[in-house]
């Protein structure tokens, strides 16, 4: 892993020279907490990493269930209406 | 930013996808769904009579299927705004091109059974082309019982 110490206002680049570039720069700093800001270009996708891998968990979670299952959520909802 | 309405349109539906001489509309995910980063390609098939419950089966993985709902029909004020990245990605032109969907988590019973109002798909009919949204808005659980 790559190691920078940067100060407030300075930035970094990932992918110079190319269309995926993207830039990161620390915006503030106030005790543990650091703003950082993301400029990248729109095909790439920006987000924390916590949430991603709490959606990748849901995703996992929810992905194909069986047949009963989904036979039984069927029923009750129907029973439901 | 526009609002979507969140009834899937007709025609794009299947009722069979593993019957070989049935075309299919595909589906492409323009990015991947966290944690199934392989699969981009999927169709959407009908699961029940009353038009609530989908399958979204992918038709790069064999076996893989999501079940997806309209979330409007459970939480009727759901209202998801789409950002405008997700518009040029999906190439969104006009509001009644977009379908939403949501995840739903099918659990033992229906009180287990939960639905992700955090990251909807949303679909562009038009073009076909989808994206699993995650919205900004925090209070949007992962994990919300489909039926309160």
């Amino acid at each position: 892993m790559l190691v920078l110490s940067r100060r407030v206002g300075e930035s970094v680049v990932i992918g110079a020279g190319t269309p995926d570039a993207v830039t990161v720069t620390v915006l503030e700093v106030r005790g543990d907490v650091v703003r950082v800001g993301i400029d990248a270009p729109r095909s790439v996708a920006v987000h924390r990493a916590e949430l991603l891998a709490e959606l990748a968990d849901a995703n996992a979670d929810a992905a194909s269930p069986s047949e009963n299952t989904v036979a039984s959520l069927s029923q009750a909802l129907r029973e439901r209406r | 930013m526009i609002a979507a309405m969140d009834i899937p349109a007709a025609g794009l539906v299947s009722s069979d996808v593993d019957s070989a001489d049935v075309e299919v509309p595909v589906i492409v995910l323009v990015h991947p769904m966290p944690g199934f980063p392989d699969d981009a390609r999927f169709a959407l098939v009908r699961l029940d009579d009353d038009g609530l419950l989908h399958g979204l089966r992918s038709l790069d993985s064999e076996g893989l299927q999501f079940i997806v709902v309209p979330p409007g029909a459970f939480y009727p004020d759901y209202a998801p705004e789409i950002d405008d990245d997700t518009v040029a990605d999906l190439g969104i032109e006009r509001a009644e091109d977009v379908v939403v969907l949501a995840v739903v988590r099918a659990g033992a019973t229906l009180a287990e059974t939960t639905i992700n109002l955090r990251a909807p798909l949303v679909l562009n009919t038009t073009t076909l082309r989808a994206t699993q949204v995650i919205l900004d808005d925090v209070d949007l659980p992962i994990s919300a019982p489909l039926v309160a």
